[in-house]
């Protein structure tokens, strides 16, 4: 920028031309701003148009109000006699979790050599790789809604409904693992004359395990976000007594149930994450120490790819 | 780990141990599952015996309505979904961005911010996009608004995160630049920050968008607004195949949305 400074022409030249001639030799151009205008417009005739719902705006202004109350009900005065029911379905809600992500991970497995397109036809491989996409795009919720008729009110129903949600998920790292694989270990197991249960022990399991172990974690994680909240229709766990008495506005016992659903997923958080930093970066690796406090601690490929992919199967991903 | 090793030959190299890591994880693994089994009483054959009963909701399937999209109620709670959609992304994205600057080094002015910020994130995010939705209708009653506002939060756990993991990532070289220019604090963030960051950001908001679009299925089960109204009307009403009519044509759409999003992250990114 320092680079083509001149000397100012003219001492008797008057101030704006100097000052506009200084800005031409020195300022870059500004960019063309057309692309920015036009998001602008289409951003705010969205919000226009989103705004225009019936919506009672006159509510809005005793939100405020409302949760500052509410906010005092709940921790002024906790119901401490509700704490042991709540801890055990918190931890209904995690066993929930855990089962469903075990089921889905099973399921994946086969069915991602069906996705795979360096096993199977293409048009087998797109098949079902769609029904990959379907399950992705459903959430927990919603199963565990059309599963209660069948598995009844009940963990049941919400553990299938976690398992069926997630193999979409853990099915799409799956076929990108193998497709991934790499031939080399493969064809040193095939040169020790190993048998096919051997090669799979010693050549692709090994390549695989880490990576899948790490995000079936990840998924994990995610479950019991949708766990906690599942009992909401009567699918098990946590939820149940949260709504329950949030709907009722018990106050003082939901602000606890609140409490223990933030605690124990910043727990089960804080654990997975270090299992997951071990696994990836193994016994000496230091993973990733910028001690930033992040629960997400992967290492920096597979963050970006967790991050820019549409990872979540709906209730809070992230 | 015992592999075929009849008799060791002086050429074959000693088989590692099993790791004591590898061998922990395997009895937490069994722990785990054995321990949830018994607490929530999952059973393979209550499962397999329950997929064998005739019940309404694969009944329900097998008759499918699709025509439930002519109802003018279904119609206008789908319009009211993507509306909540919308707004919840654009609230919730503007208000991320702030937000997931003061949670860094560059972006916050001193500790305490940082922290403070920090520590409002992680609260957003450890509470789910239904919870917010029953938080707010017990505030502001039944209807659209509880619906948005619990979008907005959700929408700023979610881009607050991804982008505050950006920010990490990002060239120190243009901040230096900013600050020997001695550009003020805003002034630095706006031409050395957020343009690097402005690409993954804008794709965060389309994903964020998506998932908005999905969350805003369920925000009407507990009565905040939108399509799930009309799930929980025919479900509570046992109409399985209207249900199900709902769920179909609503995921049409999403993954319709998805895919568009997919194409114009692809581009930004």
């Amino acid at each position: 920028m320092s680079s083509t400074r001149q000397q100012p022409p003219d001492q008797s030249t008057d101030r704006t031309s100097d000052a506009e001639r200084v800005d031409e030799l020195l300022r870059p151009e500004k960019p063309t701003e057309v692309f920015r205008w036009v998001v602008t417009v289409v951003v705010l005739v969205l919000l226009a148009w989103g705004l225009s719902a019936d919506i009672k705006w006159s509510r809005l202004l005793e939100a405020p109000g409302e949760f500052a109350t509410i906010v005092r009900l709940m921790f002024r005065d906790p119901d401490w006699s509700a704490l042991p029911g709540l801890l055990s379905a918190m931890w209904e809600s995690i066993a929930m979790a855990w089962l469903g992500t075990v089921i889905a991970t099973i399921f994946a497995i086969p069915l991602a050599f069906l996705a795979a397109e360096n096993l199977v036809p293409g048009w087998v491989a797109f098949l079902t790789r769609q029904v990959f996409n379907v399950l992705r795009a459903v959430p927990e919720i919603i199963l565990a809604v059309v599963f209660i008729p069948i598995f009844g009110l009940g963990p049941q129903a919400g553990i299938m409904a976690l398992g069926v949600g997630s193999i979409g998920t853990l099915g799409k790292l799956c076929y990108e693992i193998i497709e991934g694989l790499d031939d080399g270990p493969i064809e040193a197991a095939d040169a020790t004359g190993a048998t096919g249960v051997q090669r799979l022990r010693w050549a692709v399991v090994p390549q695989v395990l880490p990576e899948l172990a790490s995000f079936a974690m990840y998924r994990f994680e995610v479950n019991i976000r949708a766990s906690a909240v599942l009992g909401v229709v009567g699918a098990g766990g946590i939820g149940g007594l949260l709504a329950q008495y949030i709907q009722f506005k018990v106050w003082e016992r939901a602000g606890l149930a609140l409490v223990v659903v933030v605690l124990a997923t910043i727990l089960v958080d804080a654990i997975s994450g270090r299992i997951r930093r071990r696994i990836i970066a193994g016994p000496d690796g230091t993973g990733d120490v910028d001690g930033d406090g992040l629960p997400d601690d992967l290492d920096p490929d597979e963050r970006a790819r967790l991050t820019t992919d549409p990872v979540g199967g709906g209730a809070g991903l992230s | 780990m015992s592999a075929t090793a009849p008799s060791r030959r002086v050429a074959r190299p000693d088989e590692p141990p099993p790791s004591r890591f590898g061998v922990a994880m395997g009895v937490l693994f069994v722990v785990m599952t054995a321990l949830s089994v018994v607490s929530t009483g999952f059973s393979l054959d209550g499962i397999i015996e329950d997929l064998g009963r005739r019940n309404d909701s694969i009944s329900g399937l097998l008759n499918i309505d699709l025509s439930v999209i002519t109802s003018t109620r279904t119609l206008t709670a789908f319009v009211e979904t993507l509306q909540m959609a919308v707004v919840g992304t654009i609230i919730g994205g503007a208000a991320a961005l702030p937000l997931a600057l003061a949670s860094t080094e560059v972006g916050a002015r001193t500790t305490t911010v940082r922290w403070l910020v920090r520590a409002f994130n992680n609260v957003v995010r450890a509470i789910p996009d239904i919870l917010w939705a029953l938080l707010f209708v017990a505030m502001v009653g039944i209807g659209v608004l509880p619906g948005l506002l619990a979008l907005v939060f959700f929408s700023i756990a979610v881009t607050t995160k991804l982008t505050s993991d950006v920010l990490d990532g990002i060239d120190l070289g243009p901040v230096e630049a900013a600050d020997a220019t001695g550009a003020a604090h805003v002034a630095k963030l706006r031409t050395a920050v957020v343009p690097q960051i402005l690409p993954a950001y804008s794709s965060f908001l389309l994903y964020n968008f998506e998932l908005n679009l999905r969350a805003s299925a369920v925000l009407g089960l507990v009565g905040a607004g939108g399509i799930g109204t009309r799930i929980e009307f025919y479900r509570s009403a046992g109409r399985w195949p209207e249900v199900w009519g709902i769920i179909v044509l609503f995921f049409a759409i999403t993954f319709v949305v998805e895919r568009l999003s997919i194409m114009f992250r692809r581009r930004l990114v």
